[in-house]
């Protein structure tokens, strides 16, 4: 029967997109469709995206808003420049709907290393990117 | 004995009934599939039309595209073996391209897995994953407890010194993490024991079909063992209802074991039995 084999093929073209996404991206391994969730620990419960806005007088670090979780949480599992970029841009643009100043929006992607004998964890920059605000 | 036709329809009636279990998706999404699997389940005409699980398939690619990348990889499985449900559905003889088609879905899945933990990934074997997993996630706590011997206390104390302190920076004198030596010795049996059993299961699914016996063992006992500590019933469901797909109508224990097995996991997953275990034995 023609095109039986569909699904398999799509399984191993989503897995080995996962493969390359990982490598050049940064992706999660758990994410992507590539079967690496239980495998490492290096997933969402240990990254975080820090937001840094800057203007004329003004460097403030925010929390992120509720209504930017998912955004966040895309750029946390996948800091490739397009994700980063909608981030800082719906950063940016809640920032002038509340009528804050912002020129610049500075986001950092950190990721949780454990040690291997002590367990004692350590964050590490995985990603920073600048948003130059036009 | 019981028909082809007869273990087909039990296949897609617990697929439907695991879309329904786990509703997912957006609001233009998930109303679509719940719709699809209650039709699917009220219907016996529907639930072997072709064009209903190549519409659940899209809905679930969908869910997939709005989330991305964050759906999970059992949601991925899902699409895949509902578009093989409509593609079997169109052949001749279904209930066989179904069991091939299940066969290396669910071979390559466990090869990916396998190679996630044993080749790719820096703090699997080595035990990181699963000691600071017991002790940090949540939906193991009462395991952690139970099994592992460590008390709330101590947990929590765990817990406070494994979180990191902001911008990498480090204590001169961290805290010690208390780990009892049950609980290092069940963080090392299943680093070993999953990888064992993930690769036994993606090995037989290969393998010919005297090994058939063995294939449905692996995967039962992988199911089984799995789902009554990880927090993932749809995966777990989803499995099952594959290797159902492969199982000979003539086998009809074997294909009762995977229903069983699929209500199990349902149990596992509703019932809290770690705590309830926990309280009984305080």
């Amino acid at each position: 029967m023609r095109g039986r084999f569909v699904p398999v093929v799509l399984l191993i073209a989503v897995a080995i997109g996962q493969i390359v996404l990982v490598r050049a991206f940064d992706l999660t391994p758990w994410k992507g469709g590539g079967f690496g969730m239980f495998a490492t620990l290096d997933h969402a419960a240990f990254r975080r995206v820090d937001i840094v806005v800057d203007a004329p007088g003004r460097s403030e670090a925010l929390e992120v808003p509720p209504s930017l979780e998912a955004d966040a949480a895309r750029a946390a599992s996948l800091p490739a420049p397009w994700l980063l970029t909608k981030l800082a841009e719906a950063v940016a643009a809640r920032e002038r709907r509340h009528g804050r100043a912002v020129a610049r929006v500075r986001l950092t992607v950190w990721r949780t290393a454990f040690d291997r004998a002590t367990l004692h964890a350590a964050d590490q920059p995985l990603r920073t990117f600048v948003y130059d605000v036009p | 004995m019981t028909s082809p036709k007869a273990v087909l329809d039990t296949v897609l009636r617990l697929t439907a009934i695991a879309l329904l279990l786990r509703p997912m998706g957006p609001w233009f999404v998930q109303p679509v599939l719940l719709a699809l699997g209650a039709v699917a389940l009220i219907s016996r005409q529907w639930l072997r039309r072709s064009s209903l699980w190549a519409a659940v398939s899209l809905a679930i690619a969908i869910r997939i595209a709005d989330d991305w990348p964050l759906a999970d990889n059992h949601i991925y499985l899902l699409a895949y073996w509902t578009l093989a449900l409509a593609l079997a559905l169109r052949a001749a003889d279904a209930p066989a391209v179904l069991a091939a088609t299940s066969r290396w879905l669910i071979g390559l899945a466990f090869v990916f897995a396998v190679l996630w933990k044993a080749a790719w990934s820096p703090d699997f074997l080595d035990q990181r994953f699963f000691r600071v997993t017991l002790l940090t996630d949540p939906r193991f706590t009462e395991v952690t407890m139970l099994i592992g011997g460590l008390s709330a206390k101590d947990l929590a104390a765990d817990r406070a010194a494994l979180a990191p302190l902001p911008h990498g920076a480090e204590l001169l004198d961290p805290p010690v993490i208390v780990e009892p030596q049950r609980l290092k010795a069940f963080a090392a049996i299943s680093t070993w024991g999953i990888v064992a059993l993930e690769a036994a299961v993606a090995a037989l699914m290969f393998a010919g079909s005297k090994a058939a016996g063995l294939r449905h063992a692996a995967l039962l006992l992988f199911c089984t063992v799995t789902y009554a500590f990880a927090p993932v019933a749809g995966f777990g469901w989803l499995l099952l209802v594959m290797g159902l797909a492969q199982v000979d109508p003539a086998r009809v224990w074997l294909g009762r074991t995977y229903v069983a097995t699929f209500l199990a996991v349902l149990f596992h997953s509703e019932v809290p039995w770690p705590g309830l275990l926990l309280d009984a034995i305080r």
